[in-house]
C-alpha cells in the first residue's frame, strides 16, 4: 500500500501548487473558451451547427487547451532540477508516472467543467442531449490523453523546445482516440443511448489500457536524465 | 570495411534490378482492362508500402534493443529506418493519390489504409523532428526509441479505429477481389524484390554513415578536451 501513499503524496503536492498559483487551470479554461468563441465566429454568426461538427469543435477546444496544462506539469519539475530530486527519493518512476497522469486527469476534468457549459451556451441551441450524457466519453478521453500525454511531456520537457514539440509528438498518437471521441460525442449529442455508442467506447477503453501500460513501462526511460 | 562492401553489393544489385523491374512493368505486364496504364503505379505502390511498414517495424525493434542494450549501433539502425520509412511513406502517399485521382475521382479519402499510412507518416516524421531537437547523443537515442515504440504500438489501434470510425459510410474500395494475372504477379514479385534489396542497400549505407558521423563527433570532442 505504500506506493499508493507515495502517489497520493505526489498528487497532493502538485495539486497544492496548482491551487496556490492557479497558473495551469486558468490558462487552460481561458484558452479553451477563447478557441470556442473563435470557432463560433468562424462557423458563421447566427448559424446553427449540427451534432457532428459540434462534437469536432468541442474536442478541438478541449485538446488544444489541455496541451497547455500538460506542458507545465513537467516543465515545472525541470526548472529547478526537481526531477533529479524526485528520482533520488524512494519513489519508483512508475509511481511518478501514475501521479503525474492523475494530475493531468484532474486538471483536464476541471477545465472541462468550464468548457462544456461554455460550449453549450455558444453552440447548444440544436443539441438535444444534456451535457451529462457526455460524461463517460469525457472521462475516457481524459484518461487516454493524460497517460499518453504524461509520457510524451516527459520526453518533450527533456528537450530545448518543450512547448513546440509536445503537440507535434502527442497529436498524431492520440488521433485515433480523438476521432473515436468525436464520433461518440456526435452520437451522444444526438441523444443516442449509451449502448449504441459502445462501438466507439470499447476501442477507446482499449486505447486507454494499451497506452497506460506502454506509458508505465516506457516512462522510466523518458524521465531518466542521462 | 566489409560493411561498406556489403552495402555496395546490395546497392549494385538494386541498381541492376530496379531498371529490370521498371522494364517489366511497362513491357512485360499486360495492360489492365478497366484502369489502363494508371494501374501500373500499383507495382511500385505496394512494394513501397511494404518496405515502409518494414522500416517502422525495424525502428520499433531497434528501439527496444537500444533501451535494453544501450549500444550506439541500435540507435543508428533506428535512425536509418525511421528516415527511410518516412521517405517511403511519403512516396506511398504520393503514388496512391496519383492513382486515386483517376480511379476514385479524388486525391484523398479516409479509407482505413490511407488513414493509417498518413498517421504513421505524422508519427515518424515527428520522431525525426524530435531527433533534430536534441543534441546529447544518449538522450536523443533514448527519446527516439521511446517514440518509435509508442508509434508502432499505435499502428493497429489507428487501423482498427479508422475502420470503426468510418463504419457508417460505405468503404470506397474492398480488398481487390479481382485476381491478378500470373504475369502481373511475376512483375509484382520482381518489383517487390528489387525494392527490398534497394531498402537493404539504403539502410546499410545510412547506418554506416551514421556510425561514421558519431565517430567523427567523438574525435572532435576528444580533440577539444586535450
Amino acid at each position: 500500500m505504500s506506493s499508493l501513499r507515495q502517489i497520493k503524496f505526489l498528487l497532493g503536492k502538485d495539486l497544492r501548487i496548482e491551487l496556490r498559483k492557479k497558473e495551469s487551470l486558468i490558462s487552460m479554461a481561458f484558452f479553451g473558451a477563447l478557441i470556442l468563441v473563435m470557432l463560433n465566429i468562424a462557423s458563421g454568426i447566427g448559424k446553427q451547427i449540427d451534432a457532428e461538427s459540434g462534437a469536432g469543435i468541442l474536442w478541438v477546444a478541449i485538446i488544444f487547451s489541455s496541451v497547455l496544462g500538460l506542458g507545465r506539469v513537467f516543465a515545472r519539475e525541470k526548472e529547478n532540477g526537481c526531477v533529479a530530486a524526485l528520482l533520488l527519493s524512494p519513489i519508483t518512476p512508475g509511481e511518478i508516472f501514475a501521479a503525474k497522469a492523475m494530475v493531468n486527469f484532474t486538471l483536464m476534468s476541471l477545465s472541462e467543467l468550464v468548457l462544456v457549459p461554455v460550449f453549450y451556451v455558444l453552440f447548444g441551441a440544436q443539441l438535444t442531449a444534456a451535457p451529462l450524457a457526455l460524461l463517460p466519453i469525457l472521462l475516457l478521453v481524459n484518461l487516454g490523453f493524460s497517460t499518453t500525454g504524461t509520457l510524451i511531456s516527459a520526453i518533450s520537457a527533456g528537450t530545448r523546445r518543450n512547448e513546440v514539440l509536445l503537440p507535434i509528438l502527442l497529436f498524431p498518437l492520440i488521433l485515433p482516440l480523438t476521432a473515436l471521441a468525436v464520433k461518440a460525442t456526435a452520437g451522444a449529442m444526438a441523444a443516442k443511448p449509451l449502448t449504441e455508442l459502445l462501438d466507439q467506447l470499447e476501442p477507446m477503453v482499449a486505447f486507454c489500457v494499451i497506452f497506460t501500460a506502454a506509458g508505465y513501462l516506457l516512462f522510466p526511460f523518458a524521465i531518466r536524465e542521462d | 570495411m566489409s560493411v561498406l562492401n556489403r552495402s555496395a553489393l546490395f546497392s549494385g544489385l538494386a541498381a541492376l534490378l530496379l531498371p529490370v523491374a521498371i522494364g517489366m512493368v511497362f513491357f512485360y505486364a499486360p495492360m489492365e482492362k478497366t484502369m489502363g496504364s494508371v494501374q501500373k503505379i500499383f507495382y511500385f505502390h505496394l512494394p513501397l508500402a511494404f518496405s515502409a511498414f518494414l522500416s517502422f517495424f525495424v525502428a520499433c525493434v531497434s528501439g527496444i534493443m537500444y533501451l535494453r542494450r544501450r549500444q550506439r549501433v541500435w540507435d543508428a539502425r533506428l535512425a536509418a529506418s525511421v528516415e527511410i520509412g518516412v521517405v517511403m511513406t511519403t512516396l506511398v502517399l504520393i503514388t496512391g493519390s496519383l492513382w486515386g485521382k483517376p480511379i476514385w475521382n479524388t486525391y484523398w479519402t479516409w479509407d482505413p489504409r490511407l488513414t493509417t499510412s498518413l498517421i504513421l507518416w505524422f508519427i515518424f516524421a515527428s520522431c525525426l523532428i524530435l531527433r533534430s531537437a536534441i543534441d546529447e547523443e544518449g538522450k536523443r537515442a533514448t527519446f527516439s526509441a521511446v517514440m518509435a515504440i509508442v508509434g508502432f504500438i499505435d499502428v493497429p489501434i489507428v487501423f482498427l479505429s479508422a475502420r470503426i470510425w468510418r463504419s457508417i459510410h460505405p468503404t470506397v474500395i474492398r480488398s481487390n477481389s479481382v485476381g491478378l494475372e500470373s504475369s502481373m504477379i511475376v512483375t509484382l514479385l520482381v518489383c517487390m524484390t528489387a525494392m527490398l534489396i534497394f531498402w537493404v542497400g539504403l539502410y546499410k549505407f545510412r547506418v554506416s554513415l551514421y556510425l561514421q558521423e558519431a565517430k567523427v563527433n567523438d574525435l572532435q570532442i576528444d580533440g577539444t578536451k586535450s
